[in-house]
């Protein structure tokens, strides 16, 4: 390695991954443990050891963090008050009233980040045209202010009724609490999100609030260590929606890097799908609780605009809400379930196999672990068929007791079936492959896409070995598996892009819009996307900006973003356009003439680098000797399998079965499928396409 | 025949998530706020006879109304039925549940059989009748309630039936809602044939009716096993409904016995009223609907819904009652009567399973219709429901602000009603001291405030639970009653009745407070730290504190004062008698 790097960090729960780039396209990475008493010495540690000798200096850092995500999950957030308009202070607690989970009389929703106490009221009112109804009352700033400095607040939220009309009184509460209280952290809803709904606009801005000085400290004491590291090059933070930002904007809005590190993986697979000529991607990145699923189409992620954060992983989240705190901001859109190598396999009341959703997680952990674990879950019974190393995983750092394994399903899962212990074994494997089709399938079939028209890009720890058998059942013919695919979200960072998301609330018809007040409204979106991408110091030349209108049928409650196609306002066939891409996205039109109304535009502001970030190959690693293992499948039962390193993967396609092992993860190649390594590095398994039926036992 | 234990596993995985994507589509294609923003549908994958083979998550209220309805349409049709025939229909006296919910049925052909049916269910936002909405709680008969539709065919062998669409355009007054909300539940069935035609291709039609039948079969065992986990036995609770508008002030009884024996269980509505003026009778269906709700929150929440669970839990309802009307009887807003229900049959199954059920909820959600006409004379109609009062529960508080069990809805943004409708939201909140004092209290009542903009509009409310109050149980006191009031705070405030229909004039005010929800066990038991938490809040008051917890708090920040604390609970205990184990009413003044 020589020259200047950049160098991707992304910490997890258990681990901080480094991966770090040269001008030539070498990568080096390092993993190391994370350390959740203070994440920067796990990530000082790492770049320690991956510079060491590495004779180069650091270009640029490129972080996604689990800080303010980890902040909500274990309410450990600033003592946060929520100054509000009179009468509404239950909004933040009340939220939609909707619960995730029907029939369960022990549902226990979450508490309100402020609360009931610190949420005070100030005597105003805006009407919904951003005119005043009432004045705000300066007496009743000052009782809210003598309040928060008698509570001890250290962080405020300031959401008003109908803000996002005219913010006028927000700023002028926010005014007064910075002149009393300068060392109080303050987030404006309108500041924040613009936009109708007091709901999702107060709680967006409460969880801006809440996580803003956990998050603030964090990155000035890692600024402050990489100074006295000597490690001058700019960090960047990425967002939620994928995009890069400052540690100056994250400090500010750190609800917009909530879920900054399951982004980042899919940031990398839109780069990969842009550099392969991938036209429609699914992202599958299985790790060892969970599975995530994505979608890449024509080089773009997909996104949602709203998430539940702190709520867990629960079935059927799309349509029962309420699990988690809302965060209305754009967010790289994930289907997530709650299936990883750790989930466990028993047997239900009615003597029926079960995967999930209980995971045995790091501790105990599988029982081929050896730390205590008795019930068998995935990992155990994929050691069990032959499919991980019993010489274990990350280079044999862990070993895999394989009687033990065998033991517990037999005991638990094959005898009460009356299956072989191999048969049984493979049976968990495929429930739990169908429910990670779930979050396949939510982010295809529920959005009208049919994933066989898909490839499917696996990656984490597990992805690889799950990949080939939940493709066949998806009827999916092509999956890649890219380089260091149990790091990949931190390669991920090194080909983001800096993003800057912004929406603005606007209704009108189509047709019936009035020009000047659309131009006004798109002109404040340019000016405040400038003024951030300035901040972020790229020249005009540099900058990329796209507007896109949110619409919907006049009668329907939600809308679809629809990109203006001529950049500055609404085009003649408006209409038109967003008819097919309420067709792309739901599968149907209304008839001709139907009224469409305008609830809002939002700008995706895009700061473009100077050189290109992806390189032309990723080198694999050295190659181990090629090694045999007995594997089980479920036509051939046991049989000898080649189980070989990526390098010694050809350019030709090799028939299957195989079994690719490296350091960071492994990929199963089943019979009937083939393998090749492609020029950028990548796996490329292809399904006979006919094979669908192939997984039947 | 006992099948592949894997196989029979994926396979209900692949129908549970069918009903899924069905329920989805509908969430995603729906045009109205009615679907999208309260959930009011349903859809499910039912097999060719009509059993329920796959419900997809969505509203209790509607759980096994489907085959009720998929069954009455083949008696009508018996084999006149071919592929690319779509059946639709909403009459209550043929099937349906009340108006607004139209069913779609599709049935699904493989390998040139009829396989499976994919049936949804909507509410839908307007389906004609006397009022907007089509839910106005005073009609006294089905005639008035809107377009009455028997089952019949949408789409005959993929071909519109165009004389229906036309008269159902003509019959509502949304007619792009309606169709375009028609047209979701099309969408959905479509995708659930895509699904089974999938299906059929892997396991062969045989192998799927087989697999749909053993899926059943898992439900059946894994209910089965839940109830004999239970102790055996039978109980009565009787709850009441305060009136239906008609014959106001007079109380309507619901009567629900619980037996269960072994791996059974029968709720028997033997004794409830005879069915009533008002429209708030239900079908044989929406009792079964309350019913099973109630006996699936007591025994576990993880069955999947399919015919197996109805087999092992058996609902009657005498014809002629409110819980099972005869016609013409009106029953638009019968969703009051299932709410009821789903109190009274816990309360039945609290008397069996004591740890297991919490006191009474708000009494379900409160409907406000307000219609009419804005300045520039185009017409509004704004629907909203409120909920959000647990009970309090044998381990822990009652929740509040989060929406009744039985209908999983959500309220609509304050600045939307603004920005939509002439009206203004005043206030929105929680109302302390209202949660039935307990052990565990229960949840808090909410409030909402509006003010009337246009010239004039109508307002309807359908409330209650204003003079039957949510019980409180095993010691636990009832909740506050629910409470209608013109202009509060000013001279010319009135209270309302719980159910009303009114003119509301420009700069008028109308305040609706929900019903708190009973408490559990004796709050002289309550954890005192509890107490001073909720005073804290601001969610009990000092006075009340002291008054019904014996809990003496005091300070900025409010604190416990333990020795004043424990002399008032100890006089307390000795001078007033317990709340009795169902609670409904206040307890007098304790004596000095």
């Amino acid at each position: 390695m020589s020259g200047s790097l950049r160098i991707g960090i992304d910490i997890g729960g258990t681990f901080t991954d480094l991966v770090a780039i040269d001008a030539s396209g070498e990568v080096r990475v390092r993993k190391v443990a994370s350390t959740p008493g203070d994440y920067t010495q796990g990530i000082m540690a790492g770049l320690a050891a991956l510079l060491d000798g590495a004779g180069a200096t650091v270009a640029e850092l490129l972080h996604a963090t689990t800080v303010a995500s980890n902040v909500l999950i274990e309410r450990k957030g600033a003592r946060t008050a929520l100054i509000t308009t009179a009468g509404f202070r239950d909004v933040l607690e009340i939220r939609d009233l909707r619960m995730p989970r029907l029939y369960d009389l022990a549902w226990q929703k979450p508490a309100a980040l402020v609360p009931r106490r610190l949420r005070i009221e100030v005597t105003e009112r805006m009407r919904p045209d951003g005119s005043v109804a009432v004045p705000l009352d300066r007496e009743s700033v000052a009782a809210a202010i003598a309040r928060l400095c008698a509570e001890g607040a250290e962080s405020v939220a300031i959401a008003l009724i109908h803000s996002y009309a005219d913010p006028a009184h927000e700023r002028e509460v926010a005014e007064a609490v910075r002149e009393a209280l300068p060392d109080v952290a303050i987030s404006e809803s309108a500041a924040i999100l613009p936009e109708i709904k007091e709901y999702p606009r107060t709680s967006t801005a409460v969880i801006n609030a809440y996580v803003q000085p956990v998050v603030r400290t964090y990155l000035a004491r890692l600024e402050e260590k990489l100074a006295a590291a000597g490690i001058a090059a700019p960090l960047r933070i990425l967002q939620s929606n994928g995009g890069l930002a400052s540690p100056e904007f994250a400090a500010h809005f750190p609800a917009h890097i909530v879920e900054s590190g399951p982004a980042a993986g899919v940031v990398g697979a839109a780069a990969l799908a842009r550099l392969l000529g991938e036209e429609r991607l699914i992202s599958f990145d299985m790790g060892g609780t969970t599975a995530k699923a994505g979608l890449v189409e024509a080089g773009e992620v997909l996104r949602a605009e709203a998430m539940e954060v702190g709520g867990g992983v629960l079935a059927g989240a799309r349509l029962l809400v309420g699990a988690g705190y809302m965060l209305k901001l754009p967010a790289i859109d994930l289907a997530e379930v709650g299936a990883g190598g750790g989930s466990i396999c028993t047997i239900d009341a009615a003597g029926a196999p079960q995967v999930g959703p209980e995971s045995a997680g790091a501790e105990p952990g599988p029982v081929c672990y050896g730390r205590g674990g008795t019930l068998p879950t995935i990992t155990d019974c994929n050691l069990v068929l032959g499919y991980l190393d019993p010489a274990g995983l990350a280079g044999g750092v862990v070993r895999l007791d394989r009687a033990a394994a065998a033991g517990a399903i037999e005991a638990r899962i094959a005898r009460p079936l009356g299956l072989s212990l191999a048969a049984a074994a493979h049976g968990m494997l495929r429930l739990a492959a169908a429910s990670m089709m779930r979050a396949v399938r939510a982010v295809t079939v529920e959005r009208g896409r049919d994933p066989r028209d898909f490839s499917l890009l696996a990656f984490g720890g597990n992805g690889g070995l799950f990949a080939a058998s939940m493709a066949a059942e998806l009827g999916i013919a092509r999956i890649i598996v890219p380089p260091l695919p149990g790091l990949f979200s931190a390669f991920g960072l090194l080909v983001a892009d800096t993003e800057h998301h912004l929406a603005r609330s606007f209704r009108t018809r189509v047709g019936e819009a009035e020009p000047k007040a659309v131009a006004a409204v798109l002109g404040a979106l340019t000016a405040e996307a400038d003024a951030r991408l300035d901040a972020e110091g790229f020249a005009p030349e540099r900058r990329r900006l796209a507007f896109s209108a949110l619409a919907r049928y006049a009668g329907q409650s939600s809308e679809i973003a629809v990109r203006l196609a001529n950049g500055q306002s609404l085009a003649e066939n408006f209409s038109e356009e967003f008819a097919h891409a309420h067709e792309r996205t739901y599968g149907f039109r209304a008839p001709a003439g139907e009224a469409v109304e305008i609830v809002g535009f939002s700008l995706i502001a895009r700061g473009v680098p100077e050189e290109a970030r992806l390189p032309e190959r990723l080198a694999p690693a050295e190659a181990d000797a090629e090694q045999r293992r007995s594997c089980w499948f479920p036509d051939s039962g046991w049989r000898e399998v080649r189980i070989l390193g990526r390098r010694a993967l050809g350019a030709a396609a090799a028939a299957g079965p195989m079994i690719v092992q490296e350091y960071d993860a492994t990929t199963l190649v089943p019979p009937g499928a083939s393998a090749m390594r492609d020029d950028f590095g990548n796996i490329r398994i292809t399904l006979a396409k006919a094979d669908r039926n192939a997984e039947e036992t | 025949m006992k099948g592949d234990p894997i196989t029979e596993a994926l396979f209900r995985a692949a129908i549970a998530a069918l009903g899924d994507e069905m329920a989805l589509t509908i969430y995603r294609t729906s045009y109205s706020g009615v679907l999208k923003n309260i959930m009011d549908y349903s859809a499910a994958l039912c097999d060719a006879e009509g059993r329920l083979a796959a419900q997809g998550l969505s509203v209790p209220g509607h759980l096994c109304s489907i085959p009720v309805a998929l069954k009455a349409a083949l008696a009508r049709y018996g084999t006149d039925i071919a592929p690319g025939d779509v059946l639709a229909m909403n009459d209550p006296y043929e099937g349906g549940m009340h108006l607004p919910d139209i069913f779609v049925f599709r049935p699904i052909y493989a390998e040139g059989a009829l396989i499976a049916w994919a049936a949804t269910i909507c509410h839908h936002t307007d389906v004609g009748g006397r009022v907007p909405g089509s839910n106005a709680s005073d009609s006294t008969e089905i005639y008035a309630e809107g377009l009455r539709i028997p089952p019949l065919k949408l789409f005959r062998k993929g071909v519109a039936d165009e004389s229906l669409f036309r008269i159902i355009e003509k019959n509502v007054r949304v007619p792009e809602r309606v169709l375009g909300d028609l047209r979701a539940q099309l969408a959905a069935c479509e995708i659930a044939e895509r699904g089974i035609v999938e299906l059929v291709r892997r396991h062969g039609a045989e192998g799927v009716r087989a697999l749909m039948a053993a899926a059943m079969d898992h439900s059946e065992r894994l209910t089965r096993a839940a109830l004999a986990a239970l102790p055996d036995g039978e109980a009565t609770f009787t709850d009441w409904i305060d009136d239906d508008q008609i014959d106001a002030g007079k109380p309507i009884p619901l009567v629900c016995t619980v037996r269960k024996r072994g791996t059974d269980m029968e709720i028997d509505w033997a004794g409830s009223s005879p069915q009533v003026k008002g429209a708030i009778n239900n079908t044989h269906s929406y009792t079964a609907a309350a019913s099973f709700t109630a006996a699936i929150c007591v025994l576990g929440t993880e069955i999947p819904n399919n015919d197996g669970v109805f087999r092992a839990i058996r609902v009657r309802a005498p014809a002629g009652t409110i819980a099972n009307a005869l016609p013409p009887a009106a029953c638009a807003a019968r969703g009051l009567t299932g709410f009821r229900m789903l109190d009274c049959c816990l309360g039945a199954l609290a008397l069996l399973y004591p740890d297991r059920v919490p006191a009474a909820s708000e009494g379900g959600n409160t409907g406000i219709t307000v219609g009419g006409f804005d300045a520039a004379r185009k017409p509004f109609i704004y629907v909203d429901f409120l909920s959000g009062a647990w009970g309090g529960r044998p381990w822990a508080d009652g929740l509040e602000g989060n929406t009744n069990m039985f209908a999983n809805m959500a309220s609509f943004s304050v600045e939307v009603i603004e920005a939509e409708q002439p009206l203004e939201v005043l206030e929105y909140g929680i109302v302390p001291d209202s949660g039935g004092p307990g052990k565990f209290r229960g949840g808090m009542a909410l409030s909402r405030t509006w003010r009337m903009l246009a010239e004039e509009g109508i307002l309807q409310v359908r409330a209650d639970r204003a003079t039957h109050r949510p019980y409180g149980l095993q010691g636990g006191a009832p909740g506050t009653p629910s409470c209608n009031m013109l202009d509060p705070g000013e001279a010319t405030e009135r209270v309302l009745p719980a159910k009303l229909t009114m003119t509301l004039k420009r700069g008028e005010t109308f305040r609706h407070r929900m019903a708190g929800a009973g408490g559990w066990g004796d709050p002289l038991a309550r954890d005192v730290r509890l107490v001073e938490r909720d005073v804290c809040e601001g969610l009990v008051s000092e006075a009340a504190a002291a008054r019904d917890y014996g809990v003496v708090v005091a300070g900025e920040p409010p604190r416990v004062d333990e020795t004043a604390t424990a002399a008032l609970r100890a006089q307390l205990r000795a001078s007033r008698a317990p709340y009795p184990a169902v609670a409904r009413e206040a307890l007098p003044e304790a004596a000095e």
